[in-house]
């Protein structure tokens, strides 16, 4: 039981970490990266492989390239800039000149693409296996039994869930995230003002990619494994979700709507017996609460259940 | 009206502030701007009129930069400004608001001056993790915005969300919110449009305000009455071609205008 609890609970803090930083693009600057998920993906593995060692460990079972054994933090810090590297690509090729829904599909063409990839080329990241025995952070220095590990990585990633939290906070209180959120309420007024929409934008969108790296490598040292399945491009829409029910452009809504969406439906399902006419009926069910819950948001209260915070800056009478 | 200088009693004939030579602008096989020379001299107010598809805000949008010409130049004082993208032009101090209100909706009245402020500060994302670098700045700007806001009578609406206001209220957040941005000049598209009648002359009222602190302004207008109150001059516009130009009782009288809004008709 204890293990289950520290497992949802990760699970929680690490889909808050994620989506913070989506929230950051799609709340703040309203971007549409539906290729969001491969931005966390690319955390994980490039912190699998930063950590695995050579991929003739093991008995060789596994093939992928650049196998290293760094010690904490390396592998974190390479994960989280290797998801910047590829949001300043991305974002340099998606967020120009095109229109935002068609930025959309573009971001959406990128994850297919990705997984594709992933899968396809099997001496990448091992294919659809996925990479796995990927080393606990600090594992040589404690080693833990599971309910007991699970419990210290609550803490070690809550650490990064308050640090990115006031990061976040920080950037969207300033002046400067006044001015990302006018691009998103209007690109051409506020170029019109002098702001460099593209720049703002594909800043954001870098900041918000590194912390869906950071949560990728969080997911992976935890898990000890990382597969494509768990980066299909349906699982962005999970985290869209989560911050559209918990309320878009609101920090604490989004650890709400991850508590409500990624963990109660999305973890949560899967400790449920299963039944139905098919092997994969909850699983699929799970699937039709988030597109039930997407819909029902938009459409009777699109501002979620904790909506945006009006700045008002002069003291109330 | 008579600008600044002729009321000094200053014969010299003012600096051009914003100039377009030949500029053109075809989609598909329509051309939409036909190589138009236009001059907007420092300190005055030129109208730009025309019957509806004219090609007045498509000149408009390739002058602040929205859009690219095909051919020709535009130049804001001596500086060819013609491949300069629309934020560096607004930065150069050519600032434009639009014909429908391109308020922050989900932005305060207070919030949407404040983003326009130029000050380096309330700019950077370096500036952002340090708060004592942008608070400073920020009281001032706030106090130069709430004395905006009370030239158009809207700080008590300085705390609510842009988009709860009036269509006149949005206009004239528009137009103050341009002024935060430290403009040379002001092109405005339409602000008359979508305003109740009875805001009509507070709109009026606060251009020649804005008119009067030295800020040049090319507004593109139907309502000739109101382009006759405020320009000094008006260039007029039909079919993609300037086809007259001088003051408006002078235009009036040329059977190309006539014609050009009579076919309208």
């Amino acid at each position: 039981m204890g293990y289950y609890i520290s497992s949802l609970t990760v699970y929680w803090i690490i889909g808050s970490i994620a989506g913070l930083g989506l929230n950051l693009q799609f709340g703040v600057a309203g971007i549409l990266n539906f290729a969001f998920i491969i931005f966390q993906a690319t955390g994980a593995y490039v912190a699998a492989l930063l950590s695995l060692g050579p991929d003739t460990a093991f008995g060789g079972f596994q093939h992928y390239i650049f196998g290293a054994r760094l010690p904490f933090p390396l592998p974190l810090v390479g994960g989280v800039l290797a998801a910047g590297l590829l949001s300043l690509i991305v974002g340099a090729v998606g967020l120009r000149k095109l229109r935002r829904d068609y930025q959309a599909m573009v971001m959406l063409v990128i994850s297919v693409i990705a997984t594709t990839i992933a899968t396809g080329d099997h001496s990448l990241v091992n294919g659809t296996a996925g990479v796995a025995l990927v080393p606990r952070p600090f594992s040589s220095l404690t080693p833990l039994g599971p309910t007991a590990f699970g419990f210290a990585f609550v803490a070690f990633s809550a650490l990064f869930l308050l640090i990115t939290y006031a990061i976040v906070y920080r950037i969207t209180e300033s002046p400067w995230g006044r001015v990302v959120r006018a691009t998103r309420e209007g690109e051409a007024a506020a170029a019109a003002l002098g702001k460099n929409v593209i720049s703002l934008r594909l800043t954001v969108f870098v900041i918000g990619g590194m912390i869906a790296g950071l949560s990728g490598v969080l997911l992976v040292q935890f898990i000890g494994a990382w597969s494509p399945p768990g980066w299909y491009y349906q699982e962005t829409f999970v985290f869209f979700t989560a911050i559209i029910v918990g309320g878009t452009g609101n920090r604490l809504g989004v650890l709400f709507g991850t508590l409500l969406i990624s963990v109660v439906i999305g973890q949560g399902s899967t400790y449920l017996p299963q039944f139905g006419p098919t092997p994969v009926f909850v699983a699929s069910m799970q699937w039709v609460f988030i597109g039930l819950a997407i819909l029902g948001f938009l459409w009777f209260r699109p501002e979620g259940v904790i909506p945006e915070r009006i700045r008002r800056l002069l003291k109330q009478p | 009206m008579t600008s600044s200088a002729e009321a000094a009693g200053d014969t010299t004939p003012a600096p051009i502030e914003l100039r377009a030579a030949g500029v053109t602008r075809s989609f598909g096989g329509v051309t939409a701007v036909d190589r138009v020379d236009l001059e907007v001299p420092r300190g005055q107010c030129v109208g730009l009129i025309g019957p509806n598809g004219a090609g007045k805000s498509t000149l408009l949008n390739i002058l602040a930069g929205a859009e690219r010409a095909d051919a020709g130049r535009v130049l804001l004082g001596r500086r060819d400004v013609t491949r300069l993208p629309a934020y560096r032009r607004a930065r150069l101090g050519l600032i434009r608001t639009f014909q429908i209100a391109s308020e922050f909706s989900n932005l305060t009245v207070l919030e949407n001056l404040l983003v326009a402020s130029p000050e380096p500060a309330l700019n950077s994302l370096a500036s952002a993790f340090v708060t004592r670098r942008w608070r400073g700045p920020q009281e001032e700007a706030l106090e130069q915005a709430l004395a905006l806001l009370k030239g158009v009578r809207l700080e008590e609406k300085a705390d609510e969300l842009a988009g709860t206001l009036s269509g006149g209220q949005r206009r004239l957040v528009e137009i103050v919110r341009a002024l935060m941005s430290r403009p040379k000049i002001l092109l405005l598209d339409e602000p008359t449009a979508g305003v109740d009648p009875g805001r009509i002359h507070d709109v009026e009222n606060y251009i020649t305000t804005v008119r009067s602190s030295g800020v040049t302004i090319l507004m593109v207008e139907h309502q000739l009455e109101v382009v006759n109150r405020l320009c000094d001059s008006v260039y007029v516009m039909a079919e993609g071609r300037v086809i007259a130009s001088g003051s408006l009782d002078a235009v009036r009288q040329q059977r190309e205008v006539v014609e050009a809004y009579v076919g309208e008709a």
